[in-house]
Formats: structure tokens, sequence, C-alpha cells
């Protein structure tokens, strides 16, 4: 494994009385890092740090070797960027090619031929070269998320951040998706949020599990997967031991749990880890 | 693509001349766009000056048919193409902004001339506080969180936020500015008084920037103008003179008002950088 490109350490956010993150701290190396919580665990509050949007109440961040706190660092880091925002704006009177023109325009392309050269190519990348010259407003929302992405791709950047990139594709624009980004994994760092596992076991070699403003997870898929080895069983009914139970579309009960004696184990999936640290924690809480 | 044909010496020195009639020129344009060995033909043929003359004029020629109409138009004041397209960014540099603001302008100057007595100086209070307040509206939407929808993808970007903040500050300064000086030229007695807003509004405009540096730039806006009207109108109630507000008194206030600002501005700008603790 390669030395981190993103330190975080002891990272606390608040906004008024929420606490969005709460202490977290995790390396990344090159490659692809999946963070994977439900809706408020503070996905997008950390990756707004990663893009240097937001800077931490207390704690440390290393970005690609430099301190964002510093100005002339933060600076380098900018040069090195890609970031697509959970909700991007977009000036919808421009067309996709002048919207990721301008932003190639912040990103210092000052030579015009360059730019224009580069902008075509992201477009290309994400397949929207056949509606560059169409209105931002005139496109569909899983296009707009497409030309989100492209933008990110700019210059190629060494560190992409991406808040939830595969929210709203359909399964085949999702597929694209991680063809995308995973040809670029190789030597660049992308982090990336999102609620789905599908996307984390496709996609991401290393995964962090954040719920309340803190890492609770940070391993590989496989690991994630082994949380709930011996703790998924088939049964006819749901089981009173389970925490999580659902009727399968054969019939049976998929239950997730401490196993009874005899039960009829099967093999965990990475989405089975997942609910169990999860709800671990939830049921912490509840009986706290 | 790789082209047929291209263009010989000759006319490309007399298309960088002007030499050319229109329906040649504009093929050359199009060539010259595709092919990189007729642009290296053309450089050493006109002096730089030319050339980025005549690529202002490609630019106009195939970027404008798509552009919007603030582009175009700063495209065709000899505004470079990326400043332009920044610009055309802004949201407060809206055609339907400006249409506002002369509208808003053109009604108080109209009832300034027609109303009699105490309501002509009620409009005239109104026109002077209205030509002070529009440039601070549209200085506070031309930038920050919630407005400039790419905010975000802005802040991450390595361009100065600084610059971008000013260029578009400018902008829609200067074009409301303009907007209510030709404006002004309406009002009955056209006088000193007539340009009595210019110093408090350019107070207004950088005390609001610089406040937006704490808070959002509308919240900032609303803050300043609210602040501003209420001395503005019980200044002039006191005097019963509907300009009180803009005689010298408030003119030296306009501009210590400018002086601090600036001063304040000048340690909170890093602010405007973003991913820093405010
Ligand atoms: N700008 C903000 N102002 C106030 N509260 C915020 C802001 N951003 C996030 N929060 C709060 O912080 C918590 C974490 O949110 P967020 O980082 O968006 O989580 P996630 O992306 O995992 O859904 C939530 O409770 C959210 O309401
Ligand atoms: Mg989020
Ligand atoms: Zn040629």
């Amino acid at each position: 494994m390669s030395l981190p490109t993103v330190e975080i350490a002891d990272v606390h956010k608040r906004f008024g009385r929420t606490t969005a993150l709460d202490g977290v701290g995790f390396d990344a190396p090159t490659g692809i890092t999946g963070l994977l919580g439900p809706n408020g665990a503070g996905k997008t509050t950390l990756l707004r740090m990663l893009a240097t949007v937001l800077a931490p109440d207390s704690g440390s961040l290393r970005l690609l070797g430099w301190n964002p706190a510093v100005a002339d660092e933060r600076l380098a880091i900018r040069r090195r960027l890609g970031y697509m925002p959970q909700e991007p704006g977009f000036h919808q009177t421009f067309t996709a090619f002048e919207f990721v023109d301008y932003v190639a325009i912040l990103k210092e392309m000052t030579d015009r031929k360059a730019r224009h050269d580069e902008v075509a190519r992201v477009l290309a990348l994400v397949g929207l070269e056949g509606v560059m010259e169409r209105k931002i407003k005139a496109l569909s929302g899983g296009m707009r998320r497409r030309v989100a992405l492209a933008q990110s791709l700019l210059g190629d950047p060494d560190l992409l951040v991406l808040d939830e990139p595969t929210a709203g594709l359909d399964p085949e624009q999702r597929l694209r998706f991680r063809e995308i980004v995973s040809e670029r994994a190789s030597d660049r760092t992308v982090v990336l949020s999102t609620h789905q596992t599908e996307d984390v076991a496709a996609l991401c070699p290393r995964v962090v599990v954040m719920l309340d403003g803190v890492a609770l997870f940070d391993g590989t898929p496989r690991e994630l997967t082994d949380v709930a080895s011996g703790r998924v069983w088939l049964a006819p009914e749901r089981s009173a031991a389970a925490r999580l139970s659902w009727r399968t579309p054969d019939g049976s009960h998929r239950n997730i749990g401490e196993a009874p004696a005899g039960a009829d184990l099967v093999a965990p999936t990475l989405e089975d880890g997942y609910l169990l640290l999860v709800g671990d924690r939830a049921f912490a809480e509840e009986a706290a | 693509m790789t082209a047929a044909w291209h263009a010989d010496l000759q006319m490309l020195s007399a298309y960088a001349d002007g030499g050319l009639d229109d329906v040649r020129a504009s093929s050359i344009e199009a060539h010259l766009l595709s092919c990189e060995t007729c642009r290296d033909l053309l450089a050493p043929a006109v002096p730089a000056a030319t050339i980025d003359r005549v690529w202002q004029g490609v630019v106009i020629a195939t970027v404008a048919p798509h552009a919007g109409i603030v582009e175009r138009v700063l495209l065709r004041a000899g505004v470079r193409d990326d400043i332009a397209r920044l610009l055309a960014a802004t949201p407060s540099l809206r055609v339907s902004w400006f249409l506002a603001e002369s509208l808003a302008l053109g009604f108080a100057a109209f009832a300034a001339n027609v109303a009699p007595g105490g309501g002509a100086d009620a409009a005239l209070f109104l026109f002077l506080v209205i030509a002070a307040l529009a440039p601070v509206a549209g200085v506070a939407a031309a930038f920050g969180p919630g407005l400039d929808p790419t905010y975000e993808i802005g802040i991450a970007a390595p361009m100065r936020n600084e610059r971008l903040l000013l260029m578009r500050t400018l902008a829609v300064l200067a074009t409301s500015l303009a907007i209510a000086g030709l404006a002004a030229i309406a009002l009955p007695g056209f006088d000193r008084a007539a340009i009595a807003w210019l110093l408090p509004s350019l107070g207004l405009c950088l005390t609001t920037v610089t406040l937006a540096t704490w808070i959002r730039p509308v919240v900032a806006a609303i803050v300043v103008a609210m602040t501003w009207l209420a001395v503005a109108a019980s200044v002039t109630a006191a005097r019963s003179d509907p300009v009180a507000a803009f005689r010298s008194g408030g003119q030296v206030l306009a501009l210590a008002l400018i002086v601090i600002s600036a001063l304040v501005l000048s340690r909170r700008r890093v602010v405007y950088e973003g991913g820093v603790a405010a």
C-alpha cells in the first residue's frame, strides 16, 4: 500500500448546535476510498473539507502532503483537485460546454484552444459529446450529474472528491461511471461518498463507514463483509434473535444478528456487514 | 479534422488587414479554428495586436451564436472571452436585473417631474434611495453561497475568489451606476443633487462586501440597506428636505464609510478564499 495522500486526524465540526463531525480520523492512500453511511452521518461535511471549501473547528487535515489551513498550500491543493459537490448548481442559461468551460477558466486554464480541447475531452469522457451545445436547463437530471462529473475531471486531478456521484444515475450510467473512475484511480486518489453498498463492492478497494460524525469502520470491502460472517441465516419465519429480517423473493426470511444454534448460516454480503455495524451502533444508542 | 486545403500567405495577410470579403473571411476563420498550420502561418505575417483583434472576431463569430446576451455584449465591447464568461455567470448581471433598475428609476424620475409639491420631493428622495441601493443589491447578488450556483466549485478551484468577486462587483457597479446616471438626467432641474447618490452608493456597496465576510451577502445587504434607509429617512424628515441625507454631511459620512470598509476588508479578504474558519 502506498503512502497516504489524504490524512484526517480527530476532525471536529459543529454547525450551531448540530455536531456534524465528532472526531473523525482515517488515512486514504492512492486509489478509491468509499465513504459509506446513512444520511446525516457527516459524509458531505468531511468531503467539503477535503475539497478545501470548509475548515474544521479542530483536528488536522493533510491533502496530497499539504496543509489546507495554510494559504499557499491550499492553493497548491486546489491546483490538483477535482470536486463534485452533492448538489452541484448550474448556471442554467449556459450550455453544457459553456458551463464546463466556465469551471475550466476558474481552474486557471488560460489558453483558449487548450482549454476548449480539455472541455471537449471531459464531456466526451462522460458520454455527453452529443449534447455539448444544449442549454443545461434542457438536460435531464442524469445528464446534469454527468456534466458535474465532467467538470471535476478537468485537468486530470490528483485528488478527486465526489459526493454521491452515482445518485440519480440509471444502472447503465452507473456502470459507465465506475469505468471512468476506476480507470483514473491507479495512481490518483479518489474519495467518494455513497449510500449504495453496490458502489463500494464494485469500485472501492477501501471503505470507511461513517455514522454520527465518526469513522466506525475502516478497511477493505472483504473485511466489512466479514463483520457479518456467522451472523446471517435463512429461516422460514422472521427469527426472534434477528436484528433485521426481510422476506426474500424465494419466500424464506433472511435474518441478520446473533444466529441461534443450528441456524442455516449463509455467506454474508457487504450490505449485511454494513447494516450490522450501523445497526449495532443505533441499538447501543437506544439502550443508553 | 484534417483540412483539404490551406490558406496561402497572401490570403492570410489580406484577411488580417481586413481586405477580404465576408464570405472568404468567414471561410478562413472557420479553417483557422481547426488548422494549426495556418494559424502558425498567420502569426508572423501580422503584428500581435492585429492577431488579437482578429481572434476576437473569430471568438465572437464562433462562441457568440450560442452565448447569452450579456456575454455577447461583453465580447463586442472587447472584453477577453474568459473574462466575459466569468462575468456572464454573475447572477445579478442579467438583462432582467437592469431592466428592473431602469424601470424603478425611470418611474421615480417621472414622478418627480409630474407630481405636485410634496409628492415631487418624495419622488426625488425615492429616486436617490433607489439609485444608491440598486448597486448594493446587485453586488450582494453577484457572489456567495445560495446565489452563485457554482459557489462551492468556485471555492475549490485555484482562481482567487477575491479576483472573481472584484471583477463581478465592478461590472455590476459600473452598469448600475451608468443606468442611474442616465436616469438622473431625466430629473427635474438636473443639478448636483442628481448624482448625490454616487458616493453613498459606493460606501454602502463596500460596507456590504466587508460585512459579507461575517454573514451571508444577502443578509449583509439587507442590514446595510435597512440601517441606511432608517438614517436617511429620519434625517430627511427632521430637516423636511428631500435630499438632506445626501448633502455634505452625508457625503463625508459616505467617504468615511468607504475608508473604514476598505481598511477592514483588506484584513478580512482572506475569508473570501474559503476553507478558512471565518
Ligand atoms: N451547512 C450546514 N448547516 C447546518 N447544519 C449542517 C450543515 N451541513 C451539515 N449539517 C448537519 O450536519 C450533519 C451531517 O450532515 P452531512 O455532512 O450532510 O451528512 P451526510 O452527507 O452524511 O448526509 C447533519 O445533521 C446535517 O444536518
Ligand atoms: Mg451528503
Ligand atoms: Zn490550413
